[in-house]
């Protein structure tokens, strides 16, 4: 330790240097800057003056920010669970090394190398009236169609269907990594003792899999609350705002309504949310690493 | 082979200069969708259907017409307004723009696109050339923002095949169109038993603008002067609330298709899904190709006439119109005759973009015998003078249009009381408009 500290040069900085510009410029420049433009009444093309916490009061104040948060936080409760627990589920199922499980992974992961329009499009597919697969499939055995993307509830719901196929690949293969590095003596103990598979799920997967199961969900919560293109395509936040998430209110304050000031105060709120997300993860995955010492 | 080197790079330099030299760059976006599986190479305008057609092919043909212009298209889509600020605010903006009447004084007003008059002037083209409706959408503050390009509505398609089936046509063939709510109402229930489908072919979902213009149309109907200050909607009003509440009924009775967005309705329309198709002088043309076609549910049986006057007051529509606007940028004196040129080109050729179904915006095309003898246009001149736009110096037009649509079509759905909504609609487009 004193070893290297005396042989420590300054000059040594110079080697994080290029990440540290990008971080600079990226994140750190319009994190602040964006934090400066939320004091301030301006639009997209100039200078604008200083309006104090006029922009947060004008944001807490609006309906319908407070319904976008309503609804990002309902899209989250019921996404994220529903990502980690079908996520978990595929990957105990599909953790063996047969050649059809090696295909299934693929074809569960494919799903998430398609881009957000793509995704869209054949949920709409499935969802829109009339000539919609569900709206069909629902005429064939004679129950009146529901016009899931124009009516309250069932539009946030659909875009939620959406996100969880599309996004499943990733936990799934999180878990998949995870349940591989389970030693096999566990395993192999637990056969010895006649232990039930249940048992064995509860008390060995389970539990050496935990800090995975909580990354993942704290990986997933932090995705889902930036949700919006989904939003966008399906439904365009409607009707009457039920499927608006938070991300979609900043991006029509600041560009279709031009109120920029306002858009960014909107969006240090949602950076707040996902800073204490993001926090509960860095506080896990640190004692991860004092339990491993 | 140093010499052969030095010569081949002389040659390549050489090209390069020539090549740039020769062709001026402009680059153009627009919406009107995108069509290029087949237009992208078609100059024969008259051939073109539609609006992606026809414009597609007009660039074509510009280009092939001035070989030295390389006109670089930008398909966005519509109405592309959040890009096009993107891009103005990185000062990325592209050199012509397509904009709609009800948005150029957004952009005027910080001083974000230029005028227009000396492109014109350059080019021979005087103002006077083009309707008072088409100019008057594109000046401010005495100057033109934009090139007009045409005036449109919103009109009531008509398949005649479903109103025979209901009773609903004269006998000179003309259909039977309501000429009050309650008739409106009256006329769809009578059409739903004749032939078991909607009345109406509307677009209630996913989209916020097909309610605005409803109730833009009605409330000029009624006289109701709802903007009476530019700067604050007066939507808390008994017009507005007759207004919603009618459009409530055509749903609840089931008078109108429900949850289809602007695609799904033009397909429900074209497939016989329903007897009227609300919707904009854009699909004329397709709808006539379509109405040409033996076998179709509009086989022989399509025509089209403006909103109805449903309300004592007056005949009014509301109406809008696309223009191309000059992004605020520097451009070398080649492409701004380049631009010129192709403005004259447009202009010239407005006739051709007519056939889409939209109104002119040059006066001459009126006259044109080829304008006369396109099918259903003496049925819809009169839009001509009963279009109204809202006051140009009302800004934000589109955000005001998506605040309106969210709003009534939750009080349509009735997520929302009728009162609710207009309230809330009405103070949400105050506190927009005070903060601009």
């Amino acid at each position: 330790m004193a070893e290297s500290y005396r042989r420590s040069q300054w000059s040594n900085g110079l080697f994080v240097l290029p990440y540290l510009s990008v971080f600079l410029v990226l994140l750190v420049f319009p994190l602040v800057w964006g934090a400066w433009l939320s004091l301030h009444k301006v639009d997209l093309f100039g200078p604008g003056r200083f309006v104090g916490f006029g922009n947060y009061a004008r944001v807490l104040a609006d309906p319908v920010f407070l319904q976008a948060l309503r609804n990002t936080i309902v899209f989250v409760v019921v996404s994220v669970p529903a990502l980690v627990a079908l996520g978990l589920f595929l990957a105990l199922a599909l953790n063996r090394t047969t050649r059809t499980t090696s295909f299934l992974r693929g074809l569960f992961f494919s799903s998430s190398v398609l881009s957000v329009t793509i995704v869209t499009l054949i949920w709409r597919f499935v969802f829109i009236p009339g000539d919609g697969l569900l709206a069909v499939a629902s005429e064939a055995f004679g129950v009146q169609p529901v016009n899931f993307l124009s009516t309250s509830g069932w539009s946030l719901f659909s875009v939620g269907v959406a996100t969880v196929w599309w996004c499943l690949g990733l936990p799934m293969m999180l878990f998949l990594a995870a349940l591989q590095q389970i030693p096999n003596d566990l395993y192999e103990a637990a056969a010895l003792d006649n232990a039930s598979p249940w048992r064995v799920l509860t008390r060995v997967t389970l539990p050496s899999i935990a800090r995975t199961i909580m990354l993942v969900t704290i990986i997933q919560i932090v995705m889902q609350f930036q949700l919006f293109g989904q939003a966008q395509l399906m439904t365009n936040g409607g009707p009457n705002g039920s499927s608006r998430p938070l991300v979609m209110y900043i991006y029509e304050v600041g560009f279709v309504r031009w109120d920029v000031g306002k858009a960014a105060a909107a969006s240090e709120f949602l950076f707040l949310i996902i800073l204490v997300a993001a926090m509960a993860q860095y506080i896990v995955s640190t004692r991860k690493s004092e339990a491993a010492e | 082979m140093r010499r052969f080197l030095l010569s081949t790079a002389a040659l390549l330099a050489l090209t390069c200069a020539t090549s740039a030299q020769a062709q001026t760059k402009i680059e153009l976006q627009r919406f009107f969708g995108a069509c290029d599986a087949d237009y992208a190479t078609v100059t024969d305008v008259s051939k073109a259907v539609g609006e992606c057609g026809i414009i597609t092919s007009l660039v074509n043909k510009f280009e092939a017409d001035n070989p030295d212009i390389d006109v670089n298209v930008t398909t966005v889509e519509w109405p592309g307004y959040d890009q096009l600020n993107a891009q103005l605010a990185s000062g990325a903006a592209p050199d012509v723009v397509s904009m709609h009447y009800s948005a150029i004084s957004d952009y005027q007003s910080r001083g974000l696109i230029d005028p227009i008059d000396d492109v014109l002037s350059a080019q021979g083209i005087s103002p006077d050339s083009f309707t008072d409706a088409a100019r008057g959408g594109v000046t401010k503050e005495g100057q033109m923002f934009g090139l007009p390009f045409d005036n449109w509505t919103m009109l009531f398609h008509v398949n005649l095949n479903l109103m025979k089936q209901a009773g609903l046509v004269n006998a000179d063939g003309t259909p039977i169109l309501p000429a009050s709510a309650d008739e409106l109402i009256a006329q769809g229930k009578q059409f739903k038993e004749k032939t078991g489908k909607p009345y109406l072919v509307q677009i209630l979902a996913n989209e916020t603008a097909s309610y605005a213009r409803v109730l833009y149309t009605l409330l000029q109907q009624q006289n109701a002067d709802f903007f009476a200050d530019p700067a604050k909607i007066t939507l808390n009003t008994p017009e507005a609330k007759t207004i919603v509440e009618f459009m409530k009924k055509i749903k609840d009775e089931g008078l109108t298709t429900t949850g289809l967005d602007y695609a799904a309705a033009v397909t429900a329309f074209t497939n016989g899904d329903g007897g009227i198709a609300v919707n904009g002088t854009w699909l004329i043309g397709d709808f006539v190709a379509q109405s040409e076609k033996e076998g179709t549910p509009l086989a022989k049986g399509y025509t089209v006439y403006p909103v109805p006057q449903l309300y004592p007051g007056r005949d009014s529509t509301y109406a809008d119109g696309h223009s191309w606007v000059l992004p605020h940028k520097d451009r070398t004196p080649e492409q701004t005759e380049a631009v010129g040129k192709l403005f004259k080109f447009l202009a010239d050729n407005d006739f051709q973009w007519a056939r889409t179904g939209h109104l002119p915006a040059v006066k001459a095309v009126f006259d044109m015998p080829e304008f006369k003898s396109l099918p259903h246009r003496d049925n819809i001149a009169e839009i001509a003078q009963t279009g109204r736009s809202l006051p140009g110096a009302v800004q934000r037009q589109f955000a005001i249009q998506d605040i309106i649509g969210e709003e009534v079509g939750a009080a349509v759905n009735g997520d929302k009381t009728v009162d609710e909504a207009l309230s809330s609609a009405e103070s949400r487009i105050n506190d927009l408009l005070a903060n601009i």
